[in-house]
């Protein structure tokens, strides 16, 4: 499904400049002791989960005498940039949430401390496909605490189904069934989907989209799942704007009531109830798609980088922050989920209380033990760009899907050089 | 009063200190970098020309250097005539002028991001203006949605944007006229469109090229009107992608690649320092007329 910040959406990001020579970080020693001053980095917490953030820091130094917590919330706008400026001026905070894409360049340029190496007995501690979104595949090592989680159901707007003749009690379970759906809609002016597919999206047709050390989702199957969207596009079961639209532009449209479906969390259902109650009186909640069996997940964590001089107080608080305890609490407060192989269990997320909301929660909680996060970590900005131009261009019959799947293909690996 | 050499050099230091640090050293840093291969995480290694022959051969280079010079070519009439017929009616001084001047100077300080949101809100497949068309029994119009009207869409942004601030640099110029050439015409008998023509346009001509200038070079480097209007893609398939956002799109983000848009930025940079220097020579022509 797309890719999106489940706390704040990611912003646009331009151009920042950067310096002539590079950073090298030869790093302290990450066995020292417990203390001293760190600087922790967070994304986008303030104003909503600022007493949150300050108990967690302050039950922190109240747990390691000497130690002082200096927490510094960059808004989601600039976050790339703040990040991209820092570490090319080699002074990262001590302590930075970043999702693994943004861990990912930054660990490729040696500028992350290994978790695997530092603080191999924390692996346990988190679940194994949350440690995994943070490894460089093929490479080991990992660079970055999981923190918290999101997942969730398929949002479909009831009323356009009943609208255009359908059960609204039978949402698609399949693509077999979405692309029947999305074509009966179109045949009453009803568009089902807001944007073209992510790559998250052909991982959940099933398509492979990394083998070998390259990109690979020009697979038959990549290019099956492509037609099918050419053949709803061409039937209008796809709003114009998805052709460059992005993961937020697709949830706007469907709170709009412009599209039929979308993916969505309980972060979501939340926004519903109080930004669009028209459409949460309509609101069907259905299971993801997915031909794999997983659905996809969304995750953060928190890095630390070898630039810092107090690695040990560092990797401490990165631990404290991730532990089950304190990801239970915010997961509790932010309709999100925990990433610590304990914190699930706990009841908020096993039991429903008869809302809708709990009912969304349980089933994700339930979903988040298999699921994956599709998107490689790879797969920088500048080829999520690619994807979507190709695809506009196969859309709009400019290209073949196989073609413009070559294409972005092409693109993808030659970019990742 | 005399004073000791250096004195002068005190003043100056904090502005030349500030423009070293803030855009001498940043310019001739993208220079260098034009001839690595630099990332966004530092370092790189020298290529050479590699970045311009690449470029050469970059089909989304010549695409978006060609929106842009269109881009230009769109703008720059408009921008040059009517705010000159808006300054004319706005130099009358009737009652309620005021407002008549500050409605049409306010989209200058509105904020870019405030004034994509509300045209895209307009434009867009479901806006304002589709609803009004379809209203009327037309078809919905893909102002955002097929790339040739993105231009254009953009551009109408730019033009609406611009129409206050060179109305007021018109305004200014306008003030200047010698009145007694507009008597002088009346009483050979000339009209209102013939004084406009042989004693407005020939006395604004210096500002009528000065506002083509500031209009051409923004023009070329536009960035946030088809940013805000394509949701930072430039467009279906990218195709409406001018230079600045393809330098934006290059450079971004910790995978960038910081050698190639610096290159980029060079050539724009030689494009705006052409279009100026083109400028200047015409005024000086102008001036020896």
């Amino acid at each position: 499904m797309k890719r999106r910040t489940f706390l704040a959406g990611l912003a646009a990001v331009p151009v920042a400049g950067c310096g002539l020579s590079g950073t090298s970080n030869t790093g302290t020693a990450t066995n020292g002791q417990v203390t001293g001053e760190i600087t922790f980095q967070t994304w986008s917490l303030k104003p909503k989960y600022t007493d949150y953030v300050n108990g967690v820091v302050d039950a922190f130094q109240k747990q390691h005498a000497g130690t002082t917590v200096k927490w510094v919330d960059q808004p989601a706008d600039g976050y790339l940039q703040k990040v991209m400026a820092d570490a090319s001026a080699g002074s990262l905070p001590d302590v930075i949430n970043v999702p693994p894409d943004l861990s990912f360049p930054l660990a490729k340029a040696g500028q992350l401390v290994n978790l695997d190496e530092s603080l191999e007995e924390a692996k346990p501690e988190y679940l194994d496909n949350a440690w995994q979104a943070f490894e460089i595949p093929g490479k080991g090592g990992c660079y970055g605490f999981p923190w918290y989680l999101n997942t969730g159901p398929l949002f479909y707007n009831k009323a356009l189904f009943t609208q255009a003749g359908l059960d609204p009690d039978k949402p698609p379970t399949n693509f077999k069934e979405l692309e029947a759906t999305a074509l009966k809609l179109a045949e009453k002016k009803v568009a089902i989907l807001g944007q073209t597919p992510s790559i998250a999206d052909f991982g959940l047709y099933g398509v492979t989209l990394f083998k070998d050390g390259k990109f690979a989702f020009n697979e038959p199957k990549g290019v099956e799942f492509v037609e099918t969207y050419k053949r709803m596009y061409d039937a209008g079961a796809l709003i114009p704007e998805a052709l460059t639209q992005n993961y937020t532009g697709a949830g706007a449209k469907f709170m709009a009531q412009q599209t039929a479906m979308n993916p969505g969390s309980a972060y979501d259902l939340g926004k519903f109830k109080t930004d669009a109650p028209s459409l949460y009186a309509n609101i069907g909640i259905t299971t993801p798609i997915t031909n794999t069996g997983s659905a996809n997940m969304f995750l953060h964590g928190v890095s630390v980088p070898k630039s810092s001089k107090n690695q040990a107080t560092a990797l401490a608080f990165g631990r404290f922050v991730t532990n089950a305890e304190n990801q239970v609490k915010f997961a509790k407060l932010a309709s999100i989920f925990p990433s610590t192989s304990k914190g699930g269990d706990d009841p908020y997320f096993t039991t429903e209380d008869g809302t809708d909301e709990a009912r969304v929660r349980v089933a994700a909680a339930k979903q988040l033990k298999t699921a994956v996060n599709y998107t490689p970590v790879q797969f920088s900005d500048q080829m999520r760009e690619a994807l979507l131009q190709q695809l506009a261009d196969a859309m709009l019959g400019k290209k073949s899907p196989k073609q413009a799947l070559d294409d972005a293909v092409a693109e993808c690996n030659r970019l990742l050089k | 009063m005399t004073h000791r050499p250096y004195t002068p050099w005190l003043f100056l230091a904090p502005g030349l200190v500030v423009c070293g640090l803030f855009v001498l050293f940043p310019f001739i840093n993208m220079i260098v970098l034009a001839f690595t291969d630099a990332s966004a995480l530092g370092g790189g290694r020298f290529t050479g020309a590699d970045n311009f022959v690449r470029m050469l051969q970059d089909p989304k280079f010549w695409a978006a250097a060609r929106n842009s010079a269109l881009y230009m070519a769109g703008v720059v009439p408009p921008l040059v005539l009517l705010p000159l017929l808006i300054a004319m009616l706005a130099q009358k001084v009737v009652p309620g002028i005021g407002i008549f001047r500050t409605a049409f100077f306010t989209p200058v300080i509105a904020s870019t991001v405030v004034v994509g949101l509300i045209w895209t809100w307009l434009l867009d497949s479901r806006g304002l203006v589709n609803s009004v068309v379809e209203a009327l029994g037309g078809t919905r119009i893909g102002f955002l949605t097929d790339s040739t009207l993105l231009l254009i869409s953009s551009m109408v942004v730019t033009v609406w944007r611009g129409l206050g601030y060179y109305m007021v640099i018109y305004l200014a110029a306008l003030a200047n006229v010698p009145k007694d050439l507009h008597e002088a015409a009346m009483v050979d008998g000339a009209g209102p469109v013939r004084r406009f023509w042989s004693v407005t346009v020939p006395s604004l001509r210096p500002t009528m090229v000065l506002v083509a200038a500031l209009s051409a070079v923004n023009g070329f480097r536009v960035f946030s009107e088809i940013y805000l209007l394509s949701g930072g893609t430039g467009g279906p398939g990218g195709a409406s992608t001018t230079l600045v956002m393809l330098i934006q799109s290059v450079g971004r983000g910790l995978t960038g690649e910081v050698g190639y848009a610096s290159a980029l930025s060079v050539v724009l940079f030689v494009i705006l320092l052409g279009l100026l220097l083109i400028t200047l020579k015409l005024n000086r022509r102008e001036d020896q007329l």
